[in-house]
This record gives structure tokens, sequence and C-alpha cells, in this order.
């Protein structure tokens, strides 16, 4: 054997040898899948892949999971070195970026091929994953906003329901108001505050997209009457600063009379608040039923060497009975129609206040907002959301960055 | 002069030597350090995504660096606000490194103690003053209205005016005890006998201080400072971990809004040209820096 063949074959067999596991998942007959932030769920997890492995001889199952802010940059690094897993799980809009720049497969012709899959799962929950007219990504467990609120406060400032309308939110608010009480919080990652400004009838583009249409008289009213009633304490100011652990915090503590957040913050609170109770808490939908939807859904990488056999997989793990059994262990809907009746029917006996939490998921799921099917949504977020934060903390006026806003986002957008 | 054959195959034996040493850093010196940064170099002159080929387009990220992009701006100043407060930091470390280089009581638990916040990982400190800097339940707060300073709690994190002070202070504490150490050994090195002598001069204390004690310091605070402000600028993790850059850019350091434009936003070109500009900040910084403390940092003194 002469020297360079020498050197090629130890080069081949160092990288087969020390190159990721996952990474020889890509030859054929094997599949690699990435989720996110599920690792709790490892047992379901293997469970299934044998399950799939036993329908399919000879496939190999190489599963992986990142935690929240590490899989976009990992998936990315991935794609750049040609070696992107097969099966990805996605949240938020990140999807759409990854859709309009080819990143992702089309999922349209394995859906039309198979009509029957396609109607296993919520209409509305499935088209929030279009763009372009083509469907990218599969529901894997779904949740959107609704308003939580402490039934206690609500007593002692002499409320009888929860609030009807934007005015009441803000008027309840300042009831509630006092010492080291607040009265509203709200989550704002990704768009999860928009529900606020939609009941106004605020838009954030224009119906073809191009442009900033949120910069109105009527929308500086809505912030200014936000940050005044920040300023006066009728909202928490965490609504503004915090995430999400932060304003779930404040309202496990029992001093925040109302919450706007996703259904997953009912298990959150419910944990950590002693006084929650089925008494205690109510769970309605938001004024004029808007909803923000933080989904999570599968779609399989445009460079996988096997997408049907993806496909495939990505259909047996949320197809009925593995998407019931997962529901049932997560205690989240799923959008497979019946998985979420099962589980609903579960918890309507052993815990009725999570089964009131999770009904709100499935109503007026034709009211989600903030919801844009967007190229450049981590853009627009990040130029309109600190300014937003600007006139919410009281460091503008809303007009000036509505104004200042509007540039920022237009400038995005003509970038783009 | 006529070298001999034998010294300079010794001479060359000698340099193989000293470069076989020096190889494997070099190697991840160049691999690590060099390479990315070249790239970046590179980058910066691009249009790139992971999911788009490059396109070469001239000076354009730098131009709306420069002239469109209020945020870098923000960036670019909360930077230089937080490489400003070295200094103070500094200061605090000399003050209590003449503290307990004197001869008070239990002086070797003051040093621990002092130095206990260095070792601590970034994120447990971020995590500690973000607890301790909280409106509600923040020991600040709590002692601040317990002895009646302040009628309502002060939102150091929320707030416009004291986020960034906030992290400045965290940042501080955390590299005090390693300033403390530094400038201890500095003044340990510093002869007794000149003390004496100034006091047999009648140099008073303080002029001891500024006669002696500073100029012989000179190199231990620049190593203080270039440290200090290296760990300033790249403090990220505390940044992110205490405020994640807000409220609005309030904190937003230039470190932290390359990594969002990196990750967040997938504009690897434009944070390469962002990267660039930073890096020649630094390297303009430690140059002046290095020529403040005499132009010979870091010099091996031979006799």
């Amino acid at each position: 054997m002469d020297r360079r063949r020498v050197l090629k074959t130890g080069i081949a067999a160092a990288t087969t040898l020390f190159a990721p596991a996952y990474l020889h998942a890509q030859s054929n007959k094997k599949l690699s899948i990435l989720t996110w932030n599920i690792a709790d769920q490892e047992a379901l997890f293997k469970e299934e892949f044998a399950d799939f492995k036993a329908a399919n001889p000879g496939v190999e199952i190489e599963w992986l999971d990142k935690k929240g802010p590490d899989l976009p940059a990992f998936y990315q690094t991935q794609l750049v070195a040609g070696t992107a897993p097969d099966i990805v799980d996605l949240q938020g809009a990140l999807w759409v970026e990854w859709a309009a720049n080819g990143a992702i497969l089309d999922l349209t012709p394995y859906f039309q091929a198979d009509p029957e899959f396609a109607k296993l799962f919520n209409a509305d929950y499935l088209s929030s994953w279009v763009y372009d007219k083509k469907n990218y990504l599969v529901p894997f467990y779904v949740s959107k906003t609704l308003l939580f609120y402490n039934k206690l406060m609500f007593n002692v400032a002499g409320l009888s329901a929860p609030p009807a309308n934007f005015d009441d939110i803000l008027k309840f608010s300042q009831a509630m108001a006092k010492d080291e009480k607040t009265g509203f919080i709200t989550l704002n990652f990704d768009w999860l505050y928009w529900p606020l400004l939609k009941m106004n009838g605020i838009e954030l583009l224009t119906p073809e997209m191009k442009k900033p249409a949120f910069n109105t008289p009527e929308a500086a009213a809505v912030v200014d009457r936000l940050a005044k009633a920040t300023e006066a304490g009728a909202i928490n100011k965490i609504a503004w600063t915090g995430r999400w652990v932060e304003p779930n915090g404040a309202f496990s503590s029992g001093t925040v009379g109302m919450m706007h957040a996703h259904s997953a913050a009912y298990f959150f609170v419910k944990g950590q608040g002693r006084w929650i109770n089925r008494d205690s808490l109510g769970a309605v939908e938001m004024p004029g039923d808007w909803s923000t939807p933080t989904n999570h859904g599968f779609a399989i990488s445009k460079s996988s060497k096997n997408p049907e056999l993806a496909f495939a997989l990505i259909k047996h793990m949320t197809s009925n009975k593995w998407a019931t059994k997962f529901a049932g262990i997560r205690r989240v809907l799923t959008a497979n129609i019946a998985a979420d009746k099962a589980l609903l029917a579960a918890v309507q006996e052993e815990d009725p206040l999570a089964h009131a939490v999770l009904q709100t998921q499935l109503a007026h799921t034709d009211k989600m907002t903030g919801n844009w099917p967007l190229p450049n949504d981590a853009q627009i977020k990040d130029a309109f959301w600190p300014e937003l934060q600007n006139a919410l903390l009281g460091r503008k006026d809303a007009k000036t960055a509505l104004a200042d806003a509007e540039r920022a986002v237009a400038r995005v957008l003509r970038r783009s | 002069m006529r070298v001999s054959g034998l010294a300079l195959r010794k001479s060359t034996r000698r340099a193989i030597l000293i470069w076989a040493f020096l190889a494997p850093s070099l190697l991840i010196f160049l691999l690590y350090r060099i390479l990315p940064l070249a790239w970046n170099v590179v980058l910066s002159f691009q249009a790139w995504s992971p999911m788009k080929p490059a396109v070469f387009i001239g000076l354009d990220n730098y131009q709306e660096m420069l002239f469109d992009d209020d945020v870098f701006w923000q960036a670019l100043w909360n930077t230089f606000g937080i490489i400003a407060s070295a200094p103070i930091g500094i200061a605090i470390a000399l003050g209590l490194a003449l503290l307990v280089d004197s001869n008070i009581r239990g002086r070797d638990v003051y040093r621990t103690i002092i130095f206990l916040s260095y070792p601590l990982m970034t994120v447990a400190v971020a995590i500690i003053w973000r607890w301790m800097f909280d409106e509600r339940v923040g020991l600040i707060n709590y002692v601040a209205r317990a002895a009646h300073l302040v009628d309502k709690p002060i939102p150091f994190l929320n707030s416009f005016t004291w986020a960034l002070p906030s992290v400045i202070a965290a940042n501080i504490w955390q590299m005090l005890g390693f300033y403390m150490v530094i400038i201890l050994s500095g003044l340990q090195t510093i002869p007794g006998n000149l003390y004496e002598a100034a006091g047999i001069d009648g140099a008073n204390a303080f002029h001891r201080f500024i006669r002696i004690t500073v100029p012989l310091l000179r190199p231990s605070l620049f190593l203080c400072f270039v440290i200090g402000m290296l760990n300033s600028v790249t403090s990220f993790d505390l940044v992110y971990v205490m405020t994640g850059g807000g409220p609005g850019r309030a904190t937003e350091i230039l470190v932290t809004y390359i990594y969002k434009l990196g990750f967040n936003q997938t504009r690897f070109d434009y944070a390469a040209a962002v990267t660039v500009t930073f890096f020649i900040l630094l390297l303009g910084i430690t140059f002046l820096a290095n020529r403040l403390s005499g132009g010979n940092a870091g010099a091996v003194e031979r006799d």
C-alpha cells in the first residue's frame, strides 16, 4: 500500500471513530433527531423509537436534546458543517427563517400524499406553520397564552368577574394595587405581550407585511395608558423586564392580581404558589379571546438523506398512540385531536383547574396573534421590543418610542 | 567574528528546542485565535448566513454599523462605561490591600474573605447579585427600607438609570479579590528600607504612599487594569444573566450585542464587523495602557 493510501485510510478510520455518534446516523436507514429542552422524556422517546424500529427493521435512530438557547446555535453550526440532524424540534418563529432560507423541507407534498394524517391535528395549529402557502412543521406540542387571575385578590378588591376588555384590565389592576401588590403582569418573550395591543386593534405590519403599521395615535394612546398604569404600580414592572421565570415567580407569590402567560405557566406557578387551588385561581381567555401561541413542531432538514423515513418517524411520534402517551406524561396539549381529548378527559377528575387551563388552549384557536410568518422575525422583535420597553418604563414618551420603533423596524424590513 | 561550527550547531539545537516547546501553544493559538479572527475579518466584508452562500459586499456592514445602527453606539458607550469602572475597582482593591498588608489582627482571614469572590463562577455571581438587587425581595432594598433610607424599593435592574451601575458594582465585586492579590504581592516586593529612609527624611504617610508605593506598584496596577478591562468588556455571562442587556438597551455591551446579532438574529456577517471593531478597540486601549505604564510592561529586565 502506498503512503497516500495509508494516510487516507487512517484519516477515514479516525473520522469514523471520533465523529459524534449522531453523525454516524446520517447514512442510509439511519435517522438523527434533535429535540429542544425535553431531555426529561428520554424514557418515552426510547420506547417510541423501539416501537418504530420494530416496525422498520434495520433503522437506527440517534436522539439528541439541546437546552433552550443552545439549539439554534447548534443546529446552525451543524448546517454549515453539512451534518444537520434529519429531524429537528423547533419553537417560536425560528422555523420561518429557516424555511425561507431553504434549511428545512416543505412538508406539503407529504401531507397531500396522506390526507388522513393531516386530519389528526387541530387545523388552526397546523396552519400556524404555513409560510408561502407551504407547510413546514408537524405539531409536537402546543401552548398559547391565557389570563390567570388571583381570585383572593379579586375578592379583596370587590371584583367578581375577570376583565372583559382592555379598560377592565387597567381598572381592575389599579383596584388591586396596594403597597407590595400589583394588579397585572405578562410574560414578554417572543411576542407574548401582543394580545394587549391586538385587543385594541393595533397591527404590527401592513397586510402585505412590507411596512410597519403600529405607529398610530391609537397605539400611542394604548402604550401611554400601559406606561401610566406601570408607573402607578397597577402593572408590575417585571412585566416589561423579566422574561418568564420572574413574572411567573411574582404571580406565584400571591401579590399580583392577574397574569397573562401561556398554559405551561400553570404547572410552574402551581408548584410554587401555596395559595393556589381551585377556589383561588381562575383561568380564562384574554379579553377579545386573543392569544399568542408558543408551539413546538417537527421539521425535516432539507439535507436529510432519508426524508421519507424521517417523515415516517414524525408520523409515528405524533400518532394518536404516542401523542396521547406524551400528552398524559407531560400534561401538555399536542394539537393531535384524539390525544388532547384523552388528556382533557383524564385531568377533568384529577385536576379540574388544569382542565380549565387546558380547555382555553383549544378554544378560539382562530384568534391567535403574534405568530406572523416573518423570515426576519427575530430582527423585527429586536428592533421593536427595546423601544416599547423605553415607553412602558417611562424613558421615552409613547409617541417618540413608537416613532423610533417604526424607524428601526422599517430599517430591518428594508434590509431584508 | 567567526562563529565555530560547534557553537552554531548548539545554537540551532537550542532554537529547535525552544520552538518545539512553543509549537503546541502556538498551534492552539493559531487554530483558536488567529484563524477565527482572520475569518472574522473576511466575513465582515461579506453577506453570509449558515443558510446562504457568502457574497462580497465591501464596507456595507461597517457603513450600517457606523451610520445606521443606534444600538451599536449605545453598546459601545456602555462598554466604555464598564471599562472606565476598572480603575474604581482597582482603587478599592488598593485600599483593601494596604489594609490587609498592615499588621491588623486576623489579616489572613480578611485576605481570604476578599479573595473568595474571584474564584466564583461568573454565572453564580450574576445570580447572587440579581437577587441582591431584586426590587421586592432583594437584600439591598430590604436593608435600605429597614434603615428608612428609602420609602420605595429601588428597581436596580429594572431601571434605565440604575441597571448599568448595578452590573458594574457586581463586576467590581467579583474582580476585587483578584486585584487585591496582585496589588498585595506588589506591595510585598517594595523594600522596607525605602520607607525607613523616607521616614528619616521626614516624609509623612501620604507622601510615602505617593512617592514610593504608587510608583513601585505601577506594573501591578497596569496588570490589574489590563486584566480588569478585558474581563469587564468580555463579561458576557454577567450581563446576560443579570439583565440580558436590558431594560431597553441600558446594559447592552458590545459582547452581548455581538452574541445577539449572531445567534438570535442569524446575522453572523454583521456580528463579524462589530467583532472586528471591538477587537481594534481593545488593541487600542491595551496599547494606550501600556504606554501609560511606561511602555515596557511585560518585558523581562535582565542585569
